[in-house]
């Protein structure tokens, strides 16, 4: 297993009332499988994927990736593991407009001390996502499509075991959607494994295990 | 040969810089006025202690008397080197010398050369007694070997003209003999000479057609020295009991008086430059520290997607750290190279427009008056991140990200 997630429960105070947003939740992902999530809004999907990614501590569970559980981690350790391990692709347009497209996607590289020059990966990635010739681009160029294939190309410069994708294909029309799964399906092929959390019906056919979430609930379909 | 990669972490310092350069351009420039004030300020005040320090050393006398009604005269000259021309009997040599209490006295003659073909420069000839002189003369043994000849002039510190060659002064030539190094005094604008080629030079203006005729034998002031025991108000007090106040037609100033004035004007300066320092460096550190926390709002959502893609709190921290740093470093860095632009190539026209000694201080404490404003102005880039620095890093990451709208 690459990850794997038990009993997880995530509960906020709300005007003094205490609110699960995820409640019990326990799911393993193997390498090379897509899974994906559907449900509504505020059905605690995002919080999910930010306990699954490290970046949230949940009340109670453990998380736990290839082996190693989040709860002995240190935030350089989870911040590594997130580097290198763990592709996380947020919601919306979440690519820096000050810099360009292939400095986005190089961003993942300087974290951390590191001696190679990940220059040609990350264009052989843009091309791969179709972005090649829009390489020394601006974001305000691109249109919404292409900025979220700019986070997917991010996410894949590190070569990580996972990707976690909140609603990638969101506002996107039907064959800007096509292209992004067929991008997933790709990616999937070669033995890294999507987690992605979608509206979508036909995003989420791709995939080879679907949960629905529903009140902080996860269920198997 | 390793390619340099596209991206370096420092590249995003300076982008974050570039993306808003009206930001960044006012923040610098308030660091420069602060680094600019600090740096010029604490120069000029340095400055004006080591001229001080120079005019207390290089007057060496306990009182001066001079004619009646010039005493104001005698300190333009001490302090600033401004020529004037007055006299009195030398008869007053004898007078004082006698009166229990004084060690030592000798004579001064002024003399004001001209601004015209006669003369080289206006500038205030001094002659001196080197018999009886306390003053001019352990300063001259450092650099003249043998006595001083009549055709021969000592020059102070500011006046043009190398040791050797030769000035006019009403149509004489005199061959400078010695050049004083620069005390902050009114001394280094003027020349001295022997008292005999200082009544010759008189006598010369006189016969160049000059109005004013110093009368025969005649000394402009008297410095006195005074035996231990005795204070330089008491021996002003004995001296006008003596000859009779306001009667005697002479002044008695205590050098102390003098040097008391340049003090109190030197305390007021250092405390309105101090005071301006302080509101300065508090309002910088206020104004960075509003715009350092308004940014780091705006600026949630990048720091959300930088968390997302494994930068470390720390590193993030160090990113918030390094952009203010960049700030007032430029702005530290610029202020006080503005500053030595401003204050080395005007240091003349600042010591007339302040009026008082002014000496710079040495290479060694300029350099280190620069680096000490540097550090002082850097420090408020630092220090008013501190505040939204250690907001963000006691965030959870998800609340950067979830805070930030993704």
């Amino acid at each position: 297993m690459i990850l794997e997630a038990r009993e997880i429960k995530k509960q906020y105070h709300r005007d003094n009332i205490l609110f699960s947003a995820v409640n019990d939740v326990s799911l393993s992902i193997g390498e090379g499988e897509f899974v994906c999530i559907v449900g509504r809004s505020g059905s605690g999907k995002s919080t999910l994927l930010n306990i699954l990614a490290g970046l949230l501590t949940p009340t109670s569970g453990s998380v736990s990736f290839e082996g190693r559980e989040y709860g002995g981690m240190n935030d350089g350790e989870l911040s590594r593991l997130r580097n290198t391990r763990l592709g996380y692709i947020m919601q919306g347009h979440n690519v820096l407009s000050n810099f360009t497209v292939l400095q986005n996607v190089l961003l993942p590289h300087i974290f951390f001390k590191r001696d190679d020059d990940p220059t040609d990966r990350a264009l052989s990635l843009l091309e791969q996502v179709g972005l090649r010739p829009l390489a020394s681009q601006y974001p305000s160029s691109l249109s919404g499509g292409e900025l979220h294939r700019v986070s997917i190309a991010r996410a894949l410069l590190m070569s990580p075991g996972l990707l976690i994708a909140d609603e990638p294909t969101g506002d996107l029309d039907e064959e800007t959607v096509s292209e992004i799964m067929g991008l997933f399906a790709g990616i999937v092929s070669k033995g890294t494994a999507v987690l992605m959390v979608t509206h979508n019906s036909d995003a989420a056919s791709y995939a080879d295990r679907m949960y629905t979430m529903q009140s902080g609930r996860l269920s198997e379909m | 040969m390793r390619r340099r990669s596209f991206l370096t972490f420092s590249d995003v310092v300076v982008s974050n810089l570039k993306r808003r350069p009206f930001r960044s351009f006012c923040l610098i420039s308030l660091v420069a006025v602060l680094a600019f004030v600090l740096f010029g300020g604490s120069l000029i005040t340095c400055s004006l202690i080591n001229g001080t320090d120079g005019l207390a050393k290089r007057l060496g006398a306990d009182i001066l008397i001079v004619p009646k009604g010039y005493d104001k005269m005698v300190e333009g000259i001490l302090l600033r080197g401004e020529p004037s021309t007055f006299y009195m009997s030398a008869d007053w040599i004898g007078k004082i010398s006698q009166i229990e209490g004084v060690r030592s006295v000798s004579p001064h003659l002024f003399v004001a050369s001209l601004s015209a073909e006669c003369c080289s420069v206006p500038i205030q000839l001094i002659g001196f007694d080197q018999k009886t002189d306390f003053i001019v003369t352990p300063w001259l043994r450092t650099s003249l070997p043998g006595e001083l000849g009549d055709d021969e002039i000592v020059i102070g510190g500011s006046v043009s003209g190398k040791v050797g060659s030769e000035l006019m002064f009403f149509d004489r030539g005199y061959r400078i003999a010695a050049k004083m190094e620069n005390t902050g005094t009114g001394f280094d604008s003027s020349v001295f000479m022997t008292m005999k080629a200082a009544r010759r030079a008189a006598g010369d203006y006189v016969s160049m057609g000059g109005t004013f005729s110093p009368p025969e034998e005649s000394i402009s002031s008297v410095v006195v020295l005074i035996e231990e025991g005795f204070t330089a108000v008491g021996m002003t007090r004995k001296i006008n009991s003596t000859f009779g106040y306001g009667k005697s037609g002479i002044v008695v100033v205590p050098t102390r008086t003098i040097i008391g004035s340049v003090s109190g004007g030197l305390r007021a300066m250092t405390a309105f430059t101090v005071i301006l320092v302080v509101i300065l460096w508090v309002l910088s550190v206020l104004v960075l520290t509003i715009v350092f926390s308004v940014t780091l709002n705006e600026r949630k959502q990048e720091f959300g997607i930088l968390r997302s893609l494994g930068i470390t709190r720390k590193k993030l921290i160090a990113l918030v750290f390094l952009e203010s740093g960049a700030i007032s470093f430029t702005g530290a860095a610029a202020g006080v190279f503005l500053s030595a632009l401003l204050v080395f190539p005007f240091r003349t026209y600042i010591q007339e427009t302040i009026g008082m000694p002014y000496m710079q201080p040495s290479f060694e404490k300029m350099l280190a008056i620069a680096a000490a404003s540097l550090i002082l102005s850097f420090a408020t880039g630092p220090l008013a991140s501190l505040f939204s620095s250690s907001k963000m890093g006691n965030s959870d990451a998800y609340v950067v990200i979830r805070d930030g709208g993704l």
